[in-house]
């Protein structure tokens, strides 16, 4: 009972704490970790080897997919019900600066990724190796995206 | 002879303003200039540099001017 409580506290705190915008950035890096974990420390392990379109990996990216949509928007759902307010405020100068310094850096991690994807890795590779490597790059620049944004509401940022 | 720019931080007297105000909340004041709560926080905590319209609104509602709500870091506040 006082653990429930305590963990109700806890959480109390955090909300408190933190802002819809980075609640919110956590919950996608949850999902991230969760759906794209999994994922790809199976294609890892067992390298998809079948020509494309390789119905086994075709089902896990799916199942990843859908585990990903699941987790957000019972997340998401769940952050709205807990404070409502918070949820359907617009984004104020901050969010809207952090935002942006965010997207900017993940971009350029994004289009880096697009160019090893699209440019170098066709003359080595082919098949799911190049489709998993750009499944990555784009789930690191989202990584580095809600990083970002989680880490400048933290540490705070100046323009 | 002053630090340069860059070393330099730019400090605020907020919280003292707020208490001065009848001890006006975080929510309060950041529903007056249309920020959120926890954004008046980071920029009262030094976290957060606001944009030179959102400094005028605070200094607004506490009836001062920029530079007695906001000035650099052991300066004299006036």
């Amino acid at each position: 009972m006082l653990s429930i409580i305590d963990t109700m506290s806890t959480i109390n705190v955090i909300f408190e704490s933190t802002s819809h915008r980075e609640r919110a950035a956590w919950l996608h890096l949850v999902a991230m970790t969760i759906s794209y974990g999994p994922y790809f420390t199976l294609m890892s392990l067992d390298p998809p080897t079948a020509p494309l379109p390789d119905l086994r990996t075709m089902s896990a990216f799916a199942a990843t997919v859908v585990v990903q949509i699941i987790v957000l928007a019972v997340g998401h759902a769940w952050l709205a019900l807990a404070r409502p307010a918070e949820a359907k405020a617009p984004a104020d100068e901050r969010d809207r600066a952090v935002e942006l310094r965010s997207m900017k850096i993940a971009y350029l991690v994004l289009i880096t990724g697009m160019i090893m994807v699209g440019v170098v890795m066709p003359f080595s590779s082919s098949g799911w190796k190049l489709i998993n490597s750009a499944i990555g790059a784009i789930v690191l620049a989202e990584v580095v995206h809600y990083g970002l944004v989680i880490w400048s509401y933290r540490r705070g940022w100046s323009a | 002879m002053p630090s340069p720019t860059s070393e330099r931080r730019i400090t605020n007297e907020i919280r003292t303003l707020r208490f001065l105000n009848g001890e006006m909340t975080q929510a309060e004041l950041g529903e007056r200039i249309g920020l959120t709560r926890q954004s008046v926080a980071a920029i009262e905590a030094g976290k957060y540099s606001p944009s030179l319209e959102a400094a005028f609104r605070i200094a607004e509602v506490f009836g001062k001017r920029v530079d007695e709500v906001f000035h650099w870091e052991n300066d004299a506040y006036s």
